[in-house]
């Protein structure tokens, strides 16, 4: 068995999930650590030293000029070459919130349909239809079929969301259509009532149940490869169960017991699990 | 340089909306009742630069316009494309900011800018918004328009009505340069005039100096020892430098000082005959119980002296708090006042010991009710539009720096149209010892140490801000006393600060709040006894500005930070891979001189003692009569079900949720119990609480307490039931009572007797009261208050048209809690389980929720009476540690503290969060009168519910406290109230929560 997967935690301008982020992937045995993006636009550092790169949430540049823009820009421009060879070795990337804002701006996603990345910006993340930034939670289902590693056996998830620019947009619905053809919409926002398995649903959903009127109440989607993956929901932020609104009520969900925190996991660590194993098992 | 225009607007289609425009149209018919079909928005940006526009406009697509989302125009307005606006408007408002003033996007653009034009070094980018309506009603007038869309003080707006947009007369703004300034050369000033004089340039220079203090400047530059030394020195010797005048008046003003809080006040108390002189308020009521208290326990670290209080909280980790008050900027610009208070408190913990982590944030609002009809002052905003301008300033502020809003509270009452109280708290973290050894929560600045100021630079912004909240609000109050926050740039600072700290960079810290440079390094200049600055080195965001400007301008985003001459070049390449501007401008000296230098010219030269220590005492008269207020009458024919749909909406109750579901609370993912809470997830928090180590469940509580009703009574009440508020809101969540720690911020009236304060006696006496009952209360309660602010000046206008804010203490809390999986919350949860009211209620009606209401609604005519009282609290403290280690103990996971309106709508709050009916019989709950019982504020009260297989656990864990079968939990959507056999209220769980939430929802529908 090899070592702890080594981790690369994105932080500086205004990047702000980074402490949390590095914490989860090392409750599951990763080796997380917080790198400056400056450091591998120097090259004091370089992408080549960790297996997998998460891109956290937060405020980058403070959203101006739409949220993930200019880090997406730094990245697309200074990155490339790096970015290009980390998706080339089959490493996971992961964007979260602002991550995934950052990724899909670059162009890594939902990336061409192809294996490797072209950076070109497919889809958008806009404002939110409520005109409204807003920390809520919501129901999640994932897409059993999808090629996502990060996802994989995970089927329905309380998660919170923490944005005002959460909404997924494409130019047309033959984009939707190709992508949901490959499982690459990974998980959707979805109605709680409904039964597990059976909540997806292309019909937008209302407010609050979409936190933001997202086409097709996308939550998150991957790339061809399912290596690649963001989502607008904090995974990391449901590590435990003390983290969901329920555990007052005795009723948060998640494992029954964990080599993390025993009966207290939950159910958002499987998704850092899932890559950490992975790496484990391929790389 | 050529400028060139770029616009952008959402793009038009199926499934796409403009967000922007969207939420003016439904801000005018939330606010204003108008009904407007559509509203679309441009986004334009003004860029100066010799990159020519059509290498611009061929890079549009990968900078200013998202491709997938938005189209883009250059050098043409997107206004006179028939593509893209084929229907003419009635109306265009298009604002900017004026010229000077922080443009964020225009910042973060220039950044963007630079990344694709690496050669375009010294371009400049501003930006404006355009709005255009469609079907606006023939009625409403566009300058009106415009002025609700733009705050003059800060922004410029062009309008076009319908007549002009027929026509095509587009509105276009400009780029324009930020006004010259010019440096005036140190000038001296003369203090040799007569009193008049004296107190004259203290009011035209906006010194906020009184004669006395005056005469003690001037005294001070008569002494020849003084002489003999500045004339050594080079400088005028038989005068201030302007200078030097400046920087006594921020050093010396009551915002820095605290000087009504620090007189000797000559008390008497008419009713008692008591006849009194107190020698500091600050120092007998606050400091020395804490004091006190310190010697007692070993886990109050640091009070007083720092940027805020620190306590251990184990053996690794050390927590931090600070509270400050943002209320005079947030009174001019609502946005800006409110953001710079928060990103402000935030550098507080940054600035306390050698650097704390902010990891939790509390905001606290008091204002003018929302839905306000009746006349507005000159120069006052709507109470709708402060509270939407301070929110979006403390949410933007907040969430940008990644710091979770955990808790706070809004408060409303009409004289909080005179002045906006902003509230603005931040919990740190540190470790107890950095990796070198060193004590995280001491200073080690020593003589010949480098002094930087690292972050934002300095400009004509924010000048005179300490000096001008230290004066009531005026028609004519100065716009550089307002800034706008940066948060990323602070971002920034504080990933570098926390990075230089760890690697043992740091040995001083403090933050650039009010009075600038001169407080910050004029503070940290008593740790060795001197300083030597150079002006000159000061990075400027434009030329021109004078040396006095430079030493007192507030501009944010700084930290000063003394780093030892080996360990430059670490801090230096630290800042570069930031991207954080440090530049060194002074040096710790000891020679007991506060030394300013601009190049070689020495323009201040004021000894540290003088400096921190020269203001004379003031002397203040107080003297209290209890005020007589007509009591408060209950109606004998009241129908309690339809009181409490009504009193679920008062505004002072309604849910808040619209407001603080956008703040981000949950960020570091560290958050165990939410703001709103429930099945729902709506229903009430009563206090924050967190698990900052990730995998670790120890946890920290964090609440507030906040009654200024009272004060229309008593300050003294209203402060022992602001105290008692934020212990009960903690207990509800377990804390450990046995290690909890408070702030102390009081937002007063002027209450110096004077032509413009006639009552100024009472007002302090008000003052001394609240601060007796503070002590008193503190003391019994073991509760140490580590840090605490005052603001003292809370008027507007004179004469008949003064407007004094009701005496307002806002007490915050921050405690232990051994583990977060053990914890309460107030929603009802399963039918069955039993409720039971701990404490007693008393007859304690006076200035309650209910006599508000009714008088407003002219069903009465008093709100007087007693106020609730607090007159064991050494037995309340006993029965809160037995609650409170109950819910440690798991045995009660339901409970909420019980304050405004009362046993009737704590229980319906607890209802809403749980969505479940109850059966609550009053009967033997405390004092015979049954509004008493029902919608008295009696102190000390809890309402919790327990699991059937848990009661006799509870009843015995609890056994010697006062605690009453209330009822229990149903079933079904009806609270039944009943007072014994006689039914007195059954109402709808879901009409509950539509009164509940609607008052304060504004959102104009969200679809």
């Amino acid at each position: 068995m090899m070592s702890a997967p080594k981790v690369a935690v994105l932080f500086g301008f205004g990047i702000n999930c980074d402490h949390e982020t590095a914490a989860v992937f090392n409750l599951v045995g990763g080796a997380s650590e917080r790198v400056h993006v400056n450091h591998f636009i120097s090259g004091q550092r370089s992408l080549e030293e960790f297996q997998i790169l998460a891109v956290p949430g937060g405020f980058s540049f403070g959203d101006h000029l739409g949220s993930g823009r200019l880090m997406g820009n730094r990245m697309r421009f200074a990155l490339r070459e790096q970015l290009h060879a980390f998706v080339a070795a089959g490493k996971p990337i992961i964007g979260i919130c602002n991550g995934f804002q950052v990724l899909v701006k670059t162009g890594l996603l939902p990336g061409p349909n192809a294996p490797l990345p072209d950076f070109v910006q497919r889809a958008s993340l806009t404002l939110n239809d409520s005109g409204r930034y807003e920390d809520r939670w919501v129901t999640l289902e994932f897409d059993s079929k999808s090629p996502c590693i990060w996802t994989k056996g995970m089927t329905r998830m309380d998660c919170p969301v923490r944005h005002g620019e959460g909404k997924f947009v494409m130019p047309s619905t033959t984009d939707f259509d190709a992508l949901d053809a490959g499982h690459q919409l990974t998980v959707r926002y979805v109605d709680p009532s409904t039964s597990v398995g059976d909540g997806i649903t292309d019909e937008p959903l209302p407010f609050p149940l979409s936190p933001n009127g997202s086409m097709r109440n996308i939550a998150g989607v991957c790339d061809a490869t399912g290596l690649v993956f963001g989502l607008m929901p904090h995974p990391e932020a449901v590590y435990a169960k003390w983290l969901h609104p329920d555990h007052t009520r005795n009723t948060a969900p998640g494992p029954e017991s964990s080599d993390a925190l025993g009966e207290w996991e939950g159910e958002g660590l499987q998704m850092f699990r899932n890559a950490v194993d992975y790496v484990k098992a391929n790389l | 340089m050529a400028i060139t225009r770029v616009e952008v607007t959402p793009k038009q289609g199926p499934g796409m909306r403009d967000v922007r425009g969207d939420v003016v149209r439904r801000q005018l018919a939330s606010d204003h009742s108008i009904s407007v079909p559509e509203v679309r928005s441009i986004v334009g940006y003004l860029i100066k630069s010799e990159i020519p526009s059509d290498s611009i406009e061929s890079r549009v697509n990968d900078l200013f316009a998202d491709p997938i989302i938005e189209d883009a125009s250059t050098n043409t307005l997107m206004l006179t494309s028939a593509t893209h606006f084929p229907t003419t408007p009635d109306a265009i408002v298009t604002v900017g900011f004026k010229a000077g003033v922080t443009d964020n996007p225009g910042s973060a653009a220039l950044d963007g800018f630079r990344t694709i034009f690496p050669q375009a070094n010294d371009a400049s980018i501003s930006t404006y918004i355009t709005y255009a309506f469609f079907g606006l009603p023939e009625q409403v007038d566009v300058s009106w328009l415009a002025n609700t869309l733009h705050n003059n003080l800060i922004e410029r707006a062009l309008v076009a009505d319908a007549a002009a947009c027929a026509v095509g007369q587009w509105p276009e703004i400009e780029y324009t340069e930020k006004p010259p300034q010019t440096f005036e050369a140190p000038s001296h000033v003369d203090m040799e005039i007569s009193d008049e004089a004296l107190i004259e340039l203290s009011e035209t220079g906006l010194l906020a100096l009184n004669l006395e203090e005056m005469q003690t400047i001037q005294a001070h530059y008569r002494d020849n020892t003084v002489r003999q030394a500045r004339t050594e020195a080079g400088i005028v010797a038989d005068a201030p430098t302007d200078v030097e005048l400046e920087c006594l008046a921020q050093t010396w003003s009551e915002h820095c000082k605290h000087k009504i809080f620090a007189s000797k006040i000559h008390h008497i108390d008419t009713e008692t005959g008591e006849e009194a002189t107190i020698d500091s308020i600050f120092k007998t009521h606050i400091m020395k119980p804490t004091h006190d208290m310190q010697k007692e326990v070993d886990w109050l670290l640091s009070v007083f002296h720092d940027n805020s209080g620190v306590i251990a909280w184990d053996d690794e980790w050390s927590v931090c708090m600070k509270a400050e008050t943002h209320n005079s900027p947030s009174a001019l610009d609502p946005y800006g006042g409110a953001m710079t208070g928060i990103v402000g408190v935030n550098r507080d913990i940054l600035g306390t010991g050698l650097g704390a982590r902010p990891i939790a944030n509390t905001d606290v609002f008091c204002f003018g009710p929302p839905t306000w009809e009746g006349n507005l002052p000159d120069n006052l905003f709507h109470p709708s539009r402060v509270f939407r301008g301070v929110h979006a300033g403390v949410r933007v502020g907040g969430n940008e720096s990644g710091i979770p809003t955990v808790n706070g509270a809004i408060v409303f009452d009409d004289r909080y149209i005179g002045k906006p109280l902003v509230y603005c708290g931040t919990i740190g973290i540190m470790p107890r010892r950095l990796p070198d050894g060193r004590e995280s929560h001491i200073k080690t600045p020593v003589a010949g140490d480098i002094v930087y100021m690292v972050g934002g630079r300095v400009g004509y912004d924010g000048i005179h801000g300490a000096t001008f909240s230290s004066l009531e609000l005026t028609e004519e109050s100065p716009s550089s006393a307002v800034q706008i926050g940066d948060p990323i740039t602070q971002k920034k600072m504080i990933d570098m600060v926390l990075e230089a700290r760890d690697l043992g960079l740091i040995t001083c810290i403090t933050d650039n709040g009010a009075g600038g440079l001169s407080s910050s390094i004029g503070e940290m200049a008593e740790y060795t006894n001197g300083c030597e600055i150079d002006l000159a080195k000061v990075p400027l965001k434009q030329a021109g500005l004078s040396a006095w400007e430079i030493l007192v301008s507030e501009s944010q985003e700084r930290m000063t930070i003394a780093v030892k001459e080996e360990d430059r070049d670490a801090f230096d390449a630290l800042a570069a891979l930031h991207e954080v501007e440090a530049t060194a401008v002074a040096t710790f000296t000891d020679s007991g001189v506060f030394h300013v230098k601009y190049d070689a010219t020495t323009v201040a030269y004021l000894p540290i003692e003088f400096l921190h220590d020269g203001v004379p005492q003031l002397q203040l008269e107080s003297e209290w009569t209890a005020p007589i207020v007509e009591p408060f009458v209950p109606p004998t024919d009241a129908d309690h079900a339809d009181l409490l749909l009504k009193m679920l909406a008062r505004p002072n109750i309604a849910s808040k949720e619209t407001w603080v579901r956008q703040y981000d609370h949950e960020v570091i993912a560290q958050t165990a119990i939410k703001p709103f809470v429930g099945v729902k997830r709506d229903g009430p928090g009563d206090a924050g609480l967190i698990a900052p180590i990730h995998g670790n469940p120890h946890g920290l509580v964090i609440s507030c307490g906040i009654a200024p009703r009272y004060s229309d009574l008593d300050a003294g009440a209203m402060a022992a039931a602001s105290i008692d508020e934020a212990v009960r809101n903690a207990v509800c969540a377990g804390v450990d009572v046995d290690k909890i720690a408070g702030l102390d911020n009081f937002c007063w009236p002027d209450s110096i007797e004077s032509v413009k304060t006639p009552d100024g006696r009472f007002k302090l006496a008000q003052l001394v009261r609240a601060n007796r009952e503070l002590e008193r209360v503190c003391r019994a309660y073991r509760l140490p208050c580590v840090s605490g602010k005052d603001s003292m000046k809370n008027d507007y206008g004179t004469g008949e048209k003064k407007i004094s804010i009701p005496p307002t203490l806002l007490f915050s809390l921050f405690g232990d809690q051994p583990d977060v999986r053990y914890t309460a919350t107030s929603d009802f949860k399963n039918a069955g389980d039993k409720v039971y009211l701990v404490g007693r209620s008393h007859h304690e009606l006076g200035a309650s929720e209910i006599a508000f209401m009714l008088k407003e609604s002219g069903q009465t005519t008093g709100i007087g009476g007693t106020p609730p009282q607090l007159p064991n609290p050494e037995q309340n403290l006993n029965t809160y540690r037995a609650l409170s280690t109950a819910i440690q103990s798991g045995i009660i996971q339901t409970a909420h503290d019980c304050s405004e309106g009362g046993v009737g709508v704590a229980v319906a709050e607890m209802c809403i969060g749980g969505r479940l009916g109850a059966t609550i019989d009053l009967d033997g709950t405390g004092d015979e009168h049954l509004w008493a019982r029902l919608w008295g504020e009696s102190l000390g009260r809890f309402i919790v519910a327990v699991a059937p297989e848990k009661e006799h656990e509870f009843t015995a864990w609890m056994s010697g406290h006062p605690i009453t079968v209330l009822g229990e939990v149903v079933e079904g959507p009806t609270l039944t109230i009943t007072d014994g056999y006689t039914e007195i209220a059954s109402t709808n769980v879901e009409e509950m929560v539509a009164s509940w939430q609607s008052t304060l929802d504004m959102t104009g529908g969200v679809e």
